[in-house]
């Protein structure tokens, strides 16, 4: 019998409660930065067959991949679980995205019965991969990127298996660090099923059960009914990576027909002998990771919105690798790329329709930089961290307005950046500076919102220094599409700055003084894959790609681009060879005829080049 | 115009039927169902420097911008390695 609406409605909203609750719960138990500070995380419900019942917010490529970990559990261990139990599972080739993101997984039981599970993530603080912090650059199979499980019994009736955990802990640097991981995520899950149950024990089950599978209904009607208001049709996009010399591409073909989507990355490339693959799990999280928020905005991310939607993923490929392939650097690699392309297929599709247009937008911050500092803390400790800045990202262009500078990106909603005063109190290292960068947003009639560029030295290290792990997918592509004309956004850069050199050569500047790179007095050398130092005066510069644009840079509001170059964003040169612009003498305004004659002879030079051909 | 084919192009009907249509001058370019890229003007540009000093980096790669023949505008871009075939979008309405 049908839920009336009111109790659905409860219902439904004290589901995203106890998601959120549940997140907040991991935050305060887990002490690193990752998680607590760029929110490298993820919490959801599920049915009791494993089927996705509230997605709740963090990474959104593990909602689906999550699902698959409960399905996997109940699988190996059917007719064993057990009330109170707790699995482990990281393995990516059975469901998650890479060893460091473990998956907790605890069946919920209501009289003795399954009725739900509860999932979460985190990105531990190492998983004993080759490198630390389990990004692992020098990995040539999944063998050497740590500690795996395909699914293990965790907590058994409530009572922890320390035995299990020892073995995990035996095998990662840092254990202390990594047992607080493991004990958030208990209690992340010891609070999602209490707040559970006192749903259930305040509606009783039949009443909850319904609801949800009303939901999960609820929720494929909607997708269905939007899909069918947006035309047919099939879209393009790709997106490249590259590691070393090596290039790789991710193509994919979206097919929109009556109400189903067919995502197709037949013709992406053979999988790497570099750890940039996903297993096709990964890959169907990272197509959805746009989905949910672009097309489902206002749709219950469940299982419903996965009915409609298929994937077609060559077996072998960088998209659906296959074992004993290396994965780890994945969730930055090909998954990112799917998540990318995907963007980009569905904000061409929603940008066919009046009443979607304004949820399309160019593809944000796409390619993040997973650098790894280690070694010794100023307090003798082992310190392993993450550069959280990969987390501030850059917006993408919409149709009506620009992307929100160092705003963020699609697939985790709430990532963010740790403010430098907590990395400098954790690690030994010193920022020079840390500020939006010039030209980095994609140019167009809106705007990629800017990444950002700093630069880090190391500070009273007991070992004059520590080390880095930098992986990713290069800095020589832009990744960050824009539409309908818009420009990508700016590709990254990761430079070695050799300062120790220059001062053993008898340059007097201080390094520490510097407030670019360009001041720096040493070589700059490009680092994007592998373990460097951080020694002495020698400085790690990043700059991070900005957001694609929207539409024609010549359309672009004059008065909109001289606010660009008067708050430094945009370069009084790309404003002039980009956006067409002539910036007064005082550079605060523009000459509004000298503006139009430029963009005029601009537009007829684009034709004497069509004639020319 | 009766429809949006994206920001930059329009889905108009024509003597010859519906057509994808430049937005700033309305030129037709091709009939709906067909890919519209083979008929615009293409320029490639090296993907270095070509937004500023932040595209520095960039290499192998260029940006391929395609234009309305009629007036100029810049109706799509692709980020392409010069082989690569266009990226094709087709709408059946
Ligand atoms: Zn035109």
């Amino acid at each position: 019998m049908a839920v009336d609406p009111i109790t659905f409605s409860i219902i439904r909203h004290r589901l995203y409660r106890v998601v959120d609750e549940a997140v907040i719960t991991l935050k305060h138990v887990s002490g690193s930065a990752i998680t607590n500070e760029g929110h490298d995380l993820m919490v959801s419900l599920y049915r009791a067959d494993g089927s996705l019942l509230m997605g709740g917010v963090g990474f959104l490529h593990h909602l689906t991949s999550a699902a698959e970990a409960c399905k996997a559990i109940i699988r190996r261990f059917e007719g064993r679980i057990n009330e109170g139990d707790v699995f482990l599972l990281n393995d990516p080739y059975t469901a998650a995205l890479h060893t460091s993101d473990i998956y907790l997984v605890a069946p919920i039981h209501h009289n003795g019965q399954l009725v739900a599970w509860s999932a979460c993530f985190v990105h531990v603080y190492d998983i004993g991969a080759k490198n630390p912090g389990g990004f692992c650059p020098d990995a040539e199979d999944i063998y050497t990127e740590g500690y795996s499980s395909p699914g293990v019994r965790l907590v058994n009736k409530g009572e922890l298996n320390q035995d299990v955990l020892d073995t995990l802990l035996n095998m990662v640097r840092s254990p202390e660090m990594v047992t607080l991981d493991i004990r958030s995520m208990i209690a992340c899950n010891n609070v999602a099923h209490d707040r559970m149950l006192s749903l259930i024990d305040k509606y009783g089950y039949d009443t909850v059960d319904e609801a949800c599978s009303q939901l999960i209904e609820q929720s494929e009607q909607q997708l269905r009914a939007r899909l069918r208001e947006l035309p047919d049709g099939t879209w393009e996009s790709r997106q490249y990576l590259e590691v070393l010399d090596e290039v790789y591409k991710v193509n994919l073909k979206m097919t929109k027909s009556g109400d189903e989507l067919v995502f197709d990355f037949t013709g992406s490339s053979p999988q790497s002998k570099y750890s940039v693959n996903c297993t096709q799990w990964a890959s169907l999280g990272g197509l959805f990771a746009p989905l949910f928020p672009l097309i489902c905005y206002d749709i219950t991310w469940n299982e419903g919105c996965i009915s409609p939607i298929k994937m077609i993923a060559p077996e072998g490929s960088i998209v659906n690798c296959t074992r004993p392939a290396p994965v780890s650097v994945a969730t930055v690699g090909a998954i990112q790329s799917v998540n990318n392309a995907a963007c980009t297929t569905i904000g061409k599709m929603l940008q066919t329709s009046e009443k979607y247009a304004k949820e399309a937008t160019s593809v944000w911050h796409a390619n993040h930089f997973a650098i790894f500092k280690f070694g010794r803390s100023q307090r003798g400790g082992e310190a392993i961290g993450i550069f959280t800045e990969t987390f501030a990202g850059a917006g993408g262009a919409r149709t009506y307005a620009d992307g929100v500078d160092v705003g963020g990106e699609i697939p985790n909603p709430i990532s963010r950046m740790a403010n430098v005063e907590t990395v400098e109190n954790t690690f030994p290292i010193r920022y020079l500076f840390r500020r939006r960068m010039t030209d980095s947003g994609g140019p167009g009639k809106y705007r990629g919102g800017t990444g950002m560029e700093f630069a880090v030295v190391q500070h009273d290290s007991p070992d004059g220094g520590m080390h880095y792990v930098v992986s990713g997918k290069g800095a020589n592509f832009p990744m960050s599409e824009g539409l309908a004309g818009g420009y990508p956004g700016a590709p990254n850069s990761y430079q070695w700055v050799h300062n120790n050199e220059a001062k053993a050569e008898g340059t007097n500047v201080d390094v520490r003084g510097t407030q670019s790179i360009e001041e720096m007095p040493g070589e700059k050398e490009d680092v994007t894959w592998g373990v460097f130092p951080l020694m002495g005066d020698d400085a790690l510069y990043v700059r991070w790609n900005g957001g694609g644009g929207y539409g024609d840079p010549l359309a672009r509001d004059p008065d909109a681009v001289v606010e660009d170059v008067v708050g430094g964003v945009v370069s009084a040169d790309a404003a002039r060879d980009v956006y067409g612009v002539a910036i007064n003498q005082s550079g605060n305004g523009h000459d509004a005829e000298g503006t139009a004659a430029m963009r005029s002879s601009m537009r007829s030079a684009r034709l004497v080049l069509e004639a020319a051909e | 115009m009766s429809a949006a084919f994206s920001g930059s192009l329009a889905i108009v009907d024509t003597d010859d039927g519906q057509m994808i249509a430049c937005q700033s001058c309305e030129r037709p370019l091709v009939a709906t169902g067909q890919p519209w890229k083979p008929n615009a003007a293409v320029k490639e540009l090296p993907m270095h420097g070509a937004g500023g000093g932040a595209y520095e980096s960039a290499d192998h790669v260029v940006l391929r911008q395609f234009y309305c023949p009629g007036c100029g505008a810049l109706l799509d871009t692709e980020t392409a390695m010069s082989d690569d075939p266009f990226l094709n979008d087709v709408i059946n309405v």
